[in-house]
Order: C-alpha cells, then sequence, then structure tokens
C-alpha cells in the first residue's frame, strides 16, 4: 500500500512551554522527534511512505491514501503538582485519513500517556523519558489499532470512496480483550 | 605522632561502621504453583507491572534484582528488560503487556512473538509489583554556620518500607509458577551534637538482595539456600 505522510510544521521543532502556576517555566522542546517518530512508525507499517512537503500535491501523486497527524493537546504534570516522585506526560495525537480523491475517511485522536520516576534522574532526563514513553505508547496504539479504526487497507488500489468518514473519536478508549488494555491512568486523569 | 593519628582514625572509622547500620527487619515469603528449574542456555527477565496499573517499581530496584540474579557462579543469565521489551515491541509496553498468564497462549500467537522469545532463551518472565516509601518520621535537627565554625543538633529520624511482589510466569507451560514477595522496614536514625552522624537502613537494597535470593533458589529450586 502507497502512502503519503503529511506533517505539520511544527513536528520539524516541537517546543511545548508552559509555566506552572506559582511555580517555574517549563520548556520541552522535542525537536524534530515527531517527524523522525511517524516516519520510523508509518514506514513499519507500510510498504511505501512518501513524507509529502508543504507543497506537494497528494492527488498529483500515485498515493492510496494520505495520513495528516497533528498534535491535538500536550500536557504534562510535575512530581509537586502530582504530590508523587514522578513526571507525567500525555500527549493527544488526531490522525487524518484522506482517500486519493482527498476525501477525509478517518478522524482519529489517539491518547497517549508515559510516566517517569524522578529518582537518579534530574527533572529534565525524567520529564524527557515520560515524554519518550507516551509516544512509544501511542505507537503501540497506532500499530494495533490503525487498520480497524480507519480502515485504510480497504483504500488500497481502490478508487475513491463514497462512504463518510469513520468517527474514531471513541476508539482508543475502548477495551481491546485481545491486547489486554488496561483503565487507563493517563484516561482517567484526562477526564478528571 | 603517629600513635595520635591512630587515635583519631579509630573513633572515625568506628564512626564509618555505625553510620553505615542501621534497624532493618525483613519477611521474605513464596507461594510456589508450579515446578520449576533452569536449563543451561535458559534466560529470565525482569518487567516492572504496568504503570497504567498504578505500580510505580522503581527502575533502580528492577536493575538491582537483574544485577544480583546474575551474579555469582551460580548466577542466572538475565536478559535487560530494555532490551527484551524493544525486541518484541509493542507487546510489553505498559498499555498492551499481558496482565494475566491465561494472556500468554494468545500472545505467543502474534507473528515473531515466539520467535523473539525463543531467540533470547526466555524461560521466565517475573513481573516486579511494589515500591519503597517512607511511613513515617520525626525529630528536629537544625544546623547552623557563623565565622568560628558551624555545625548541627538535634536528632531526626525517618522510616522507609519497602513492600516487593515478584509473579514468576513460566513460558514453558505458559503458566503461573508461583509468586515470591519481600516485605522490609527500615528505621534510620540521625542525631547530632557539631557533626551529625547517619545511621541510614538500607531498606531498598536490603529488599532486592532478599528478594533475589529467593527468586533464585525458587528458580533453580534449590532448597538449601
Amino acid at each position: 500500500m502507497s502512502i503519503g505522510l503529511r506533517m505539520p510544521e511544527n513536528f520539524e521543532n516541537f517546543v511545548h512551554e508552559e509555566k506552572v502556576y506559582g511555580r517555574e517555566e517549563w520548556s520541552i522542546n522535542l525537536g524534530r522527534s515527531n517527524a523522525a517518530f511517524f516516519e520510523q512508525l508509518f514506514g513499519h507499517m507500510f510498504a511505501d511512505v512518501t513524507v509529502l512537503g508543504p507543497n506537494d500535491d497528494p492527488q498529483l501523486l500515485p498515493l492510496d491514501a494520505l495520513i495528516e497527524p497533528s498534535i491535538d493537546a500536550f500536557e504534562f504534570s510535575t512530581p509537586d503538582q502530582s504530590k508523587t516522585d514522578a513526571f507525567a506526560v500525555w500527549i493527544r495525537y488526531r490522525l487524518r485519513v484522506y482517500d486519493r480523491e482527498g476525501k477525509l475517511v478517518s478522524n482519529w485522536p489517539v491518547s497517549a500517556y508515559g510516566k517517569s520516576l524522578t529518582t537518579k534522574m534530574n527533572s529534565s532526563d525524567a520529564l524527557e523519558r515520560a515524554a519518550i514513553l507516551a509516544m512509544r505508547d501511542a505507537a503501540a496504539l497506532m500499530i494495533m489499532k490503525f487498520d480497524n479504526v480507519t480502515r485504510i487497507s480497504a483504500l488500497a488500489d481502490q478508487p475513491g470512496t463514497e462512504s463518510e468518514p469513520a468517527d474514531a473519536s471513541q476508539t482508543d478508549e475502548e477495551e481491546d480483550t485481545e491486547v489486554q488494555t488496561t483503565a487507563l491512568e493517563g484516561s482517567q486523569d484526562e477526564a478528571g | 605522632m603517629k600513635q595520635a593519628k591512630r587515635l583519631i582514625k579509630a573513633p572515625v572509622f568506628a564512626l564509618m561502621i555505625l553510620s553505615s547500620t542501621a534497624c532493618v527487619t525483613s519477611t521474605v515469603q513464596d507461594a510456589r504453583t508450579g515446578l520449576t528449574g533452569i536449563n543451561e542456555g535458559e534466560s529470565v527477565v525482569i518487567m516492572a507491572k504496568s504503570y497504567h496499573l498504578g505500580n510505580e517499581t522503581e527502575m533502580k530496584y528492577i536493575r538491582c534484582i537483574e544485577d544480583n540474579l546474575a551474579r555469582g557462579s551460580k548466577g542466572l543469565r538475565v536478559i535487560p528488560h530494555d532490551e527484551f521489551i524493544d525486541s518484541l515491541f509493542p507487546w510489553f509496553e505498559p498499555r498492551t503487556a499481558p496482565a494475566e498468564t491465561k494472556n500468554l497462549a494468545k500472545l505467543m500467537d502474534r507473528p515473531g512473538v515466539a520467535d523473539k522469545i525463543a531467540e533470547q532463551g526466555i524461560r521466565y518472565i517475573i513481573w516486579l509489583d511494589g515500591d519503597t516509601d517512607r511511613v513515617a518520621g520525626g525529630g528536629s535537627l537544625s544546623c547552623a554556620a557563623g565565622p568560628g565554625g558551624g555545625g548541627c543538633f538535634g536528632f531526626a529520624w525517618w522510616q522507609n518500607d519497602a513492600d516487593y511482589d515478584a509473579s514468576v510466569w513460566d513460558l514453558e507451560g505458559l503458566e503461573s509458577a508461583g509468586t515470591v514477595s519481600a516485605d522490609v522496614s527500615g528505621t534510620s536514625f540521625m542525631p547530632a551534637l557539631v557533626i551529625p552522624l547517619p545511621f541510614i537502613a538500607r531498606t531498598q537494597s536490603k529488599a532486592c538482595k532478599t528478594l533475589a535470593d529467593q527468586l533464585h533458589s525458587f528458580i533453580v529450586q534449590d532448597e538449601s539456600v
């Protein structure tokens, strides 16, 4: 299957800045790790992946589908806030999948969570580790559920369909008995 | 002069010995549900239960158990957990790792999983659950410094509890072999009369050594240990 991957500009140099009320100011620089993450992930998942530049027109390329990842939200908590020894990071990615006609066929929010204890690490290292674990969490979820949720394999070698976009807004919260997905601490915290 | 040096060295040495010890009590138990044993070429991997389940086992504790199990001439072959998790990505991530042995059969049917496990010779997965917490403390200790020097005065104490459980999964029979647990409680003291003298209870280290020794004997079924 031939996939086009179009990443937002901020994936090349993602910086999250936040001032924790009454405390320090945090700046988390993930650099181009999000871009590298999706290139590597989809490179393993699909036979042929073309990374599109901002001026590339996907309809002029022989693609079965176009995937546009983005970040809806990036949040973290410090040990001071959570009253634990851990940093926690929540990332909510959004994956939009388009068919070869350019029609949106799936819109999937992926919530990921990572946590790292501060022991023997400085704060910066522990926070970075929590962010990496959150990205791994997202990758694991995407590998396991991408096709079930987005039905992308149905777009292979087919003309554009007339079907409605798959609303996947709840699917990452569904329990997957096959992979023993557990009650997510991150999801609970997000809900709270 | 030499004698004076000896007189100074003796109490310093005594203080160093005293400072390294404090009161520690430990309990270790195991509950066996199946026969164990390990052959040459077979290995074990130490994993922490998922933090998605609220577990907070420290990374340094996992490494300590790995080191202690592998140590010595009778040490077990231990696969570093990071290496194991990476080699089986995404099946042992916090979100996806099997929570019960009944899920093992389905996991082993996944493409490449059984091959990767066989390649590393992994016979047992040991799941750690638990952490070390400060459960009590008290006293008061204050320090001050001035042009003529400085010093501390007072007394402080604290108690740490290290409670860890290890579930041993046998990948040969795809079943649980049993559990081993270690509960260690240690109280540290620090009296100060000009110089603070720490009497530190090595609670977590003791819990590591105790659990690793018991796990070793549990796996190799060495009744003499």
